[in-house]
Parts: C-alpha cells; sequence; structure tokens
C-alpha cells in the first residue's frame, strides 16, 4: 500500500512533482557547474597566464656574467658554460614532464654587420616538431613563449613549413638602424664565419628583444662555432602556487625529511620543477622566473579563493531555494496529511511517506540537474577558455550530498509542523 | 474606510496572518537579490581588484630618455609621471647604471629609489632585508656567489677609474653593507643595488636617470592614452609600454572577467528561475481564494492587482534585504581574497530592487492569470 | 413579473447533458430549493443562475438582461450586483477577520464601510466574533459569516449551494431560521440542497433528476414550521 499510494502521488500528482523536481534540477545543475568550474578553474587560468612566458630559465652552472654586462665575446669557454643541446629532450622525461607546456633553447653571439656596428643574433627554435620517446609529439619554441610580441610586418618564421636556415626575425629597432624590411637580407659576420639572413618578419617586443635579431638555432650555432651547445633554456611549466614546504625545500632540498622531500618532489611546485630539471641536464642550473613564477601563484591562489566564494554562495542560494520550495510543497499538503491521520495512520508512517515522496523527487531532480549544470560548466570552459571543463567524480556524490539533505531539511520541519496540528482543525480548513 | 485603505489592509493581512507563507516567499527572493547583489558587485570589482594582483608582475610602463640632449633627471620623470592620475600610480622607480668596482672586480651597479623598487618590482625575493639607509647595498645572487659575500659583509665600492673626474667623486670608493641578496631568476642577480644618492657620492651628480620604472593599475589602452599625453606634455621623455606586461595582462584580465561574467550570468539565470517557481508554488496555492474573489465580483483586473501589491511589497522588502545581504558577502569575498574592501555601487541598490520586484511580479503573475482564466465555479468546486 | 428565468436551457460536457431543457421561472421574493440527488444537474443549475458558467443553449433571463448572451466580463459585473453566493465550504479568506470578510464583498461591489458590515454580522448575531479569524470560529460561525457576506451588497438573490451541508443540526437550524427572516423581509433565496428537511422548508421545491425538472411544488406545510421553529 505504501508504494502503491507513493505511486499514486507521482501518477496523479505529477505537475506539482515536476515543479519541485525542476526546482531541485536547478539547483543542483548550480551546485554542479560552479562545483566542476571551480575544481578546474586552477588548471584554466594556470593555462591563460603561460602567455606571460616561460617561469623556469635553465643556464649552465659556470655562466659568466661578464658577457651580459661588458658584452665581452669569448665563444670559446670552457666545459660548463654551456647547455647540451642533445639534452634538451630530456625535460620531457623528468617526473613532472606533463606539466612542462613549452620549453624552446637558446644560443645567442654578437655579430657585425657590414656597416661595422654589432647586434646579437638569437638561435632558437621558432615552432619545433618534436617526437618524444614517450611516442607523444610537440611543437614548441619561441612563438609560444613570446606571446606578447606584436608582428609589425611578415608573419611568424615557420619552422615546419619554411627550413631555409637564413630566415629570420628581426626587432623593430633592428629595422629601423638597418632600414631592412621583410624579404631583404642582412649580411652578419663574426670571426667564425658569415652569412645573409633575410628577413621574414619585424616584431615589436616593447623591450630589449626589439634590438635583437632571432635566427634558427643552426644558423647561429655555425656563425659561433657551438655546435650542440646552448647557452640556456626557456621552460613554461604549469605549476602549484608555492607554500611553506616549497620555499623550504627551494632553499635546500636535503633539509627535508624524506616524508616531506617525497611530497615535495611529487608536487608541481616551481622549485621541485626546477630540482628534476637539474637533474637531467648536466651542470645546469634552473631557476623560477621570479616575476613569473610568484605572480602565478598570486593570481592562482586568489582566483581559486574567488570561485570558492562564488561557488559556496551559490551553494547556499541552491540549498535555500530548495529548502525553501520543499518546505512550501509540504505545507500545502496539510489537507492529505490530516486526512491519512484521521484515517489512522501514525506520525512515523505520515513522515515516511512524504519523506520518501521528496526524496524520490529530489533524486530525480539531482540527476537532471547533474548533467545540466554540467552542460552549464562547458558552456562556460568553451566560451572563457575554448576548453573543455573535466568531469570530476567527486561533484557527484557532494551534489547527491547536498540535494538529499537540503531535501529533507526541506521536509522535516515542514511536516513535524503538520503533525502537530490536530487533524479535525486541518479538515475543517482551518 | 476607502477602497484603498481596504486594499492595503487586505495586503497587510496576507502578509502578517500567512506568515509562514511569506517567510518562505521572502526568503527566497532575499536569497536571489543577494546572489544578484553580491555576484554583481564582485563582477564590477574584479577587474580593479584582479588588476592590482597583476602589478605583482611589476612595472608596465618605463620612461627612457627621447634622446641624447634630453634632459632626463628624477623632475622630469615625475613631471611626466603627472600626467597619471595619483589614484592609479602605483609607484615611480628611477634607476642609473653605472660600473664600479668592487674588489678589484667590474660590477654594474644601479642606483635606485628602494621604497619605489619595493612597489613596482613586488617579486623581488630578498633574502635578508631592504636596505634602509643610505650605506646598504642590495646584492644581486649571482654577484655575492662571485664576489663570495653575505648578509652583513662590509665591501669597498670605487667607481671605475677614469671614467668620472670629477671633484666631488671619492676616490677611496665607499664603504657599504649587504643587506640582502636578491632573488629573481632573472638579469637582476647580476647587478648591485644601491640608494641613487650613495651612486651620486660615487660617481657624481650627473643628473642623469638610464630609466624609470612605472606601475600603473590601468589598462592597455588607458596606458596608451597616458604614453601620447606624456609624449606631447614632457618630449624629454620617451614612454614606453612594458608589452610583455601588459599584453599579457590584458588577455588573462579578459578572461577572468569573462569568467566571472558567465558564472554570473549562469548563477543568476538559475536563481532567478529557483525563486519564480517558488513564488509560483506560494501562489498557486491560493488558486481557491482566487476563485473566491472572482465568485464575489472581483475583476480579473482587481485580483490581479492585488496580487502584484503583494509582490511588489515582497519582492522590495527581499531586494533591500538582499542588496544588504549581497554588500556584505562581497565586502568578505573582498577582504578574504583581496584583502581589500570594495566600492559600494550605489546604482546596484535600485536595481535590485526593480529586478526583485520585476522577477517575484513575473513569477506571481503567470499563476494568478491561469487562476482567474478558470471559472470560479470550477476552482471553487476543485479538488 | 418574474426575477429570474431560465428558457429551455441545456448545458451539454460532450455526450453528457447536464441539462437538458429546462425551464423554469423564479418570482421576486420567492424562496425556492432545488433538489435532486447527486448528478442531478443541481450544481451546474447553480452555476448557471449564479452566473458562474453559461447554458450550452437557451436563454437566462435576469432582471430582464439575458445574463447567457453577456460576456465573462460583465457576468463579473452581474454577479457583483445581482447575486450574492453562500458556499457549502463557506470559502472564507483564512487571514482575513470575520469583519473582514465581510468587507472584503463590498471592496469589490463598491466601498468598504466597517459599521455596514458589523451590522451585517449582527443580524446573524456574530456582533462579538467580528474580530475573529475563520479558525477560531466554528462550521456554524463561518457559515453565518458567509451569509452577511452574502447580504451585504443587497443583492437580488441569494443564492445558497448546500449551505447546511457542512453543519450539525443546532446551527442548520440557526442557518434556516435566518432564511425564513430573510424571507420576509422579501429577499429572493434560491437553495440548492439535497437535504429534504432543507427542502422542505422551502416555499417551493423544484426537483431535479437526469438534467430534467421531474417535479415543481409549492409546498403546502410552508409557514407552519416557521412557528414551530421558533417554539
Amino acid at each position: 500500500m505504501f508504494f502503491r499510494m507513493i505511486r499514486g502521488v507521482f501518477l496523479r500528482q505529477w505537475k506539482k512533482l515536476l515543479m519541485i523536481a525542476l526546482t531541485i534540477a536547478l539547483g543542483a545543475s548550480l551546485a554542479t557547474a560552479m562545483l566542476n568550474v571551480m575544481l578546474d578553474v586552477e588548471d584554466k587560468v594556470n593555462q591563460e597566464l603561460k602567455t606571460y612566458g616561460a617561469n623556469i630559465t635553465v643556464v649552465p652552472k659556470s655562466q659568466s656574467v661578464l658577457s651580459d654586462l661588458y658584452e665581452v665575446e669569448d665563444g670559446s669557454s670552457g666545459q660548463g658554460a654551456y647547455l647540451l643541446e642533445e639534452e634538451l629532450g630530456n625535460i620531457k622525461t623528468i617526473f613532472w614532464a606533463f606539466n612542462i607546456v613549452d620549453f624552446s633553447p637558446f644560443i645567442d653571439t654578437q655579430v657585425a654587420l657590414d656597416d661595422g656596428s654589432t647586434l646579437t643574433v638569437v638561435g632558437t627554435w621558432f615552432n619545433h616538431h618534436m617526437d618524444l620517446p614517450t611516442g607523444e609529439t610537440l611543437d614548441t619554441g619561441v612563438k609560444n613563449l613570446r606571446t606578447w610580441w606584436d608582428i609589425t610586418s611578415g608573419a611568424w618564421l615557420d619552422e615546419q613549413v619554411d627550413s631555409d636556415p637564413s630566415a629570420c626575425m628581426i626587432g623593430t629597432a633592428v629595422a629601423a638602424q638597418t632600414g631592412a624590411g621583410v624579404g631583404d637580407t642582412l649580411h652578419v659576420s663574426t670571426k667564425y664565419g658569415s652569412t645573409d639572413l633575410r628577413v621574414v618578419a619585424v616584431y615589436d617586443a616593447g623591450g630589449d628583444e626589439d634590438g635583437q635579431i632571432y635566427a634558427p638555432m643552426q644558423t647561429v650555432q655555425e656563425l659561433s662555432n657551438t655546435d650542440g651547445y646552448l647557452t640556456s633554456i626557456e621552460v613554461s611549466a604549469l605549476t602549484t602556487p608555492d607554500n611553506e614546504l616549497a620555499i623550504k625545500a627551494a632553499k635546500d632540498p636535503s633539509s627535508l625529511s624524506i616524508a616531506q622531500y617525497e611530497t615535495w618532489y611529487c608536487t608541481a611546485y616551481v622549485s621541485s620543477i626546477c630540482y628534476q630539471i637539474q637533474e637531467v641536464i648536466t651542470d645546469s642550473v634552473a631557476s623560477p622566473v621570479r616575476q613569473v613564477a610568484d605572480s602565478e601563484g598570486a593570481i592562482l591562489d586568489k582566483t581559486k579563493l574567488l570561485m570558492v566564494l562564488i561557488t559556496m554562495l551559490s551553494l547556499v542560494g541552491a540549498a535555500l531555494g530548495i529548502t525553501n520550495l520543499v518546505t512550501a510543497s509540504v505545507m500545502e499538503r496539510s489537507q492529505e496529511i490530516g486526512l491519512m491521520k484521521a484515517v489512522g495512520a501514525t506520525d512515523r508512517a505520515v513522515s515516511a511517506l512524504v519523506l520518501t515522496q521528496m526524496i524520490l523527487t529530489g533524486i530525480v531532480g539531482a540527476v537532471i540537474g547533474y548533467f545540466a549544470g554540467f552542460g552549464f560548466a562547458q558552456i562556460i570552459g568553451r566560451t572563457v577558455f575554448s576548453s573543455a571543463i573535466d568531469m570530476k567524480p567527486m561533484v557527484i556524490p557532494i551534489v547527491g550530498i547536498l540535494v538529499v539533505a537540503v531535501t529533507l531539511a526541506g521536509s522535516i520541519p515542514a511536516i513535524r509542523m503538520l503533525l502537530r496540528l490536530r487533524p479535525a482543525e486541518v479538515l475543517h480548513g482551518r | 474606510m476607502t477602497k484603498q485603505k481596504m486594499f492595503l489592509k487586505m495586503i497587510a493581512a496576507s502578509l502578517v496572518r500567512r506568515r509562514s507563507r511569506m517567510l518562505v516567499a521572502l526568503l527566497a527572493i532575499a536569497v536571489g537579490a543577494t546572489i544578484l547583489s553580491g555576484l554583481v558587485t564582485i563582477y564590477y570589482d574584479v577587474p580593479r581588484q584582479m588588476g592590482a594582483q597583476f602589478r605583482n608582475y611589476g612595472a608596465n610602463m618605463i620612461f627612457v630618455a627621447s634622446g641624447n640632449d634630453a634632459v632626463f633627471d628624477l623632475d622630469t620623470v615625475n613631471q611626466g609621471a603627472a600626467v597619471i592620475p595619483e589614484s592609479e600610480l602605483l609607484g615611480v622607480t628611477p634607476y642609473r647604471y653605472e660600473s664600479v668596482m668592487i674588489h678589484e672586480q667590474p660590477i654594474m651597479a644601479a642606483g635606485t629609489d628602494f621604497a619605489g623598487a619595493k612597489v613596482t618590482s613586488p617579486y623581488w625575493y630578498i633574502d635578508g632585508k631592504w636596505p634602509e639607509k643610505s650605506g646598504e647595498a642590495l646584492l644581486g645572487e649571482e654577484v655575492a656567489d662571485k664576489l663570495g659575500l653575505s648578509i652583513g659583509d662590509v665591501f669597498n665600492v670605487t667607481c671605475k677609474s677614469g671614467e668620472e673626474t670629477d671633484e666631488t667623486v671619492i676616490d677611496d670608493g665607499l664603504d657599504m653593507t649587504v643587506a640582502g641578496i636578491l632573488n629573481t631568476g632573472g638579469s637582476e642577480e647580476q647587478y648591485i643595488y644601491v640608494d641613487l644618492s650613495d651612486l651620486e657620492a660615487l660617481a657624481g651628480p650627473t643628473l642623469k636617470l638610464d630609466v624609470a620604472e612605472l606601475s600603473i593599475s590601468a589598462d592597455q589602452d588607458t596606458l596608451k592614452t597616458y604614453i601620447s599625453e606624456i609624449e606631447t606634455d614632457t618630449p624629454d621623455i620617451a614612454p614606453r609600454l612594458v608589452k610583455r606586461v601588459t599584453q599579457s595582462e590584458s588577455t588573462v584580465l579578459t578572461k577572468l572577467q569573462a569568467l566571472v561574467f558567465l558564472v554570473t550570468v549562469v548563477v543568476l539565470l538559475l536563481t532567478m528561475i529557483c525563486v519564480a517557481t517558488t513564488m509560483t508554488a506560494v501562489v498557486t496555492e491560493r488558486r481557491r481564494e482566487i476563485g473566491l474573489r472572482k465568485a464575489l465580483g472581483a475583476s480579473d483586473m482587481e485580483i490581479i492587482g492585488e496580487f502584484m501589491g503583494e509582490g511588489l511589497l515582497l519582492g522590495g522588502v527581499g531586494g533591500i534585504l538582499g542588496s544588504i545581504l549581497g554588500f556584505v558577502f562581497a565586502q568578505f569575498v573582498s577582504v578574504h581574497v583581496f584583502s581589500s574592501s570594495i566600492t559600494f555601487q550605489p546604482l546596484l541598490l535600485p536595481v535590485t530592487i526593480i529586478v526583485s520586484i520585476l522577477v517575484t511580479g513575473l513569477a506571481c503573475l503567470l499563476p494568478v492569470r491561469s487562476a482567474t482564466d478558470v471559472d470560479p465555479a470550477l476552482v471553487l468546486k476543485g479538488e | 413579473m418574474s426575477l429570474l428565468e431560465l428558457k429551455h436551457i441545456s448545458k451539454i460536457y460532450g455526450d453528457l447533458k447536464a441539462l437538458d431543457d429546462v425551464s423554469l421561472s423564479v418570482d421576486n421574493g420567492e424562496w425556492v430549493a432545488i433538489m435532486g440527488p447527486s448528478g442531478s444537474g443541481k450544481s451546474t443549475m447553480m452555476n448557471i443562475i449564479g452566473c458562474m458558467d453559461k447554458p450550452t443553449l437557451g436563454e437566462v433571463l435576469l432582471d430582464g438582461v439575458d445574463i447567457a448572451k453577456e460576456s465573462n466580463k460583465n457576468l463579473t459585473l452581474i454577479r457583483r450586483d445581482k447575486i450574492g453566493l453562500i458556499f457549502q465550504q463557506f470559502h472564507l479568506v483564512n487571514y482575513l477577520t470575520a469583519v473582514e470578510n465581510v468587507m472584503m464583498a463590498q471592496y469589490y461591489h463598491s466601498i468598504p464601510d466597517e459599521k455596514e458590515a458589523l451590522e451585517a454580522l449582527e443580524r446573524v448575531g456574530l456582533k462579538d466574533r467580528a474580530r475573529h479569524l475563520p479558525s477560531q470560529l466554528s462550521g456554524g460561525e463561518q457559515q453565518r459569516v458567509c451569509i452577511a457576506r452574502a447580504l451585504i451588497n443587497h443583492p437580488e438573490i441569494i443564492l445558497a449551494d448546500e449551505p447546511t451541508g457542512n453543519l450539525d443540526e443546532a446551527n442548520e437550524n440557526i442557518v434556516l431560521d435566518i432564511f425564513r427572516q430573510l424571507h420576509e423581509e422579501g429577499t429572493t433565496l434560491v437553495v440548492v440542497t439535497h437535504d429534504p428537511e432543507v427542502g422542505e422548508v422551502a416555499q417551493r421545491t423544484v426537483t431535479l433528476e437526469y438534467g430534467k425538472i421531474k417535479s415543481d411544488k409549492k409546498n403546502v406545510n410552508f409557514g407552519k414550521e416557521a412557528v414551530s421553529g421558533e417554539v
């Protein structure tokens, strides 16, 4: 009979139940959407922040400060003054390889133009294609690490299409100084040789790079007689904002206990990624670019906290909304409950019946709401970040528990109130 | 008694004597209004608040001399910076670079204003402390390694011989203390930083600066207008955008703003529907009463008017409550996330109230209309 | 002259003829009881007379106006001005006091007048209960509020639908006494009921069966019970 009564409600009062289910579905979809977005926002914003470029630089251990400050050129440094090109691929083999979004090697040298003035030529990857030992492929290079460059004329040098080793990109300052434009050639020379560079693009970087020439790595290595050597590597990695452990580890990893070390090594802190890069690149020092790494941490933390608070507000709103409607709809059934009591139902029986109906309705609503909410999360993900929001399994139990708890919280006080009334009063319509 | 008085009396009685139902409705509206005003306040404040976070990336504009003959000293820099409103200008830091000799080794020294550098380079990680008085210096990590200096050590600085011949130059150099070691992961680690006055004492008061860094809380387009203004007002200065910072900031900030915007829209949409269904439930419950009023000779318009009157009142009160709670929430978020208080948007108060009233009114209107459309006899007999 | 005249009215719901070619006229000041088992068409007739429904066929003349042809909006106006309704379930607004419920009828009709409303309640013996909410009143008291509300606008016809259906004997008698009093004052009363006792006290009893008038007779005992009722 119990089930017959429940079925009766569902078959004959479906309009009312539909409304309750709809409201619960709305609340549940709100919760689902917000929780999914909240749990994924860190990854998404982290991706966006990659636009600031590399957050880790790798340099040789005994790099000299001389070249930077006094422009003293000395190509024949001893061991340890350069990184080895053949080890580049190792970067994608570290524990956090998956978090390495982009990286690019650099080799720079001073060249003389025909008019006698000197310039820095930087050899690098533009959009280098790599086949990794893991079977994955990766297109990486400065095109991804210098997103803020404005190409004022021409187009980004495309290594994969235009494999001409003499192609180059020049900064606006170089263009102004030499009068060269797209299609022109610049004759550059060093004590090891000389070559003609064909300008394919002029860029505006808004910084020192405007006075430099960017050319394919091989070309610059030949010019500076440093075949197989690099001066630095820039790495862009997805990282977790630093905490106290990470700060302690950054100073000296050996000061950690074994458990702490494990935690640190297996968390994507910028310091542990640096440490792991140093392990695979001989004689290297990998250090976080504080300007990028620190700011990233601050912005990620704030964004996450902001989303957490907005999510909390939405959850509270959804919970109150559902509680409200459930209370209203239970109160509406005062006559029915009075009648059940009048024909001899115990309080327990009445409560069990009403609660079962409400929870069944709640579950239907929650299931609909979960999928609708996941849809909303995808709309947000696609529109804002142009990528899908990951489905987080933990959202399902959270939403489920929320809906059941909120439905109960909405029904129980209303049922208790109605049970306190005497059946006669209720039936007489008060 | 006038008709108006009876009208108000009926509404008041409905609200006061049906207290529990009205609280349900009021709560729903207040929650909706809270979310509305809270989220919209946050939405408006996020660019400002987040923008401040992005200033952590440091200077987004630099001044350099427009030519070799240009006068480029502190006064010129300040004159140029005066174009930017005080509320947006976070800091200006002048830099002057000179080669100096420490322990017989040539090192590049930068004379600056440390108070300014703290603001324009917030990402500088300092082991030790910032220099506080003249005679204290900040050493880049590489320099410190190379010279074998650590915090608290005293070293002698002389100006690179033969460069300056001014009498004011202290020939035996200056004894300086290492206040802190600078770690940035960038080229700054190869410099030593001293106060501008110390560098003047060492290398002579040429007054000429090399560069000034500015940290301005404004978007890229605003910065561009400042640049053209400064170029016309102070021709000695060539202002430049630090593209890496400004371009990336506008990219990321746009995304973040879009995120908060969409989240706000989705949350509001769902909340408003939620409010509407609750209101609908509350009104649908009173179909019988509507039928009775019709049987007593009330016209549809009169009935709709009365229910709207109630809705209006509920929406208004809920809207006011929600505006206050929403502001409290936004303030809470702002203090906890951004550690700063939020600006009150006065316009939001009427908007919240009007939206609450509209949603409530609409949510009442549909069930009232459907009840008035039915013959009163059916409604009265019903169920 | 008859106040209300039904001319060959039928009400058809699909296949079902709730009323089938019924003609009836009610004179001014008459007290008519409409009786019949459930399903005989009583309620349909009551709704038509009460301007809450329209017949499928036929004319309904109220004060010489054919209400079958009026728009729904005008029906509301006619109902407001000419008809006082009394319901089996009372239908009081549960958040308004007795006097406020009466005043609500005034409000929709013209102008609320508390003094007049209190007088109406006094007539039905509820002066001291005027400030009570319906939930604080007994069934009989609620029905009397309902009667006071029906009277307040001086309608041409009082239309009562099973007015004693929810009442015990004592309260039933109180209500019938009020009806008697109203009749003596010249009010036209149409009472729909299936209770023979209520039917018999009326001046005239019309019995419906299967949508047709089965009998229409003057009550020979009319007036006599009034004396016994007052003992």
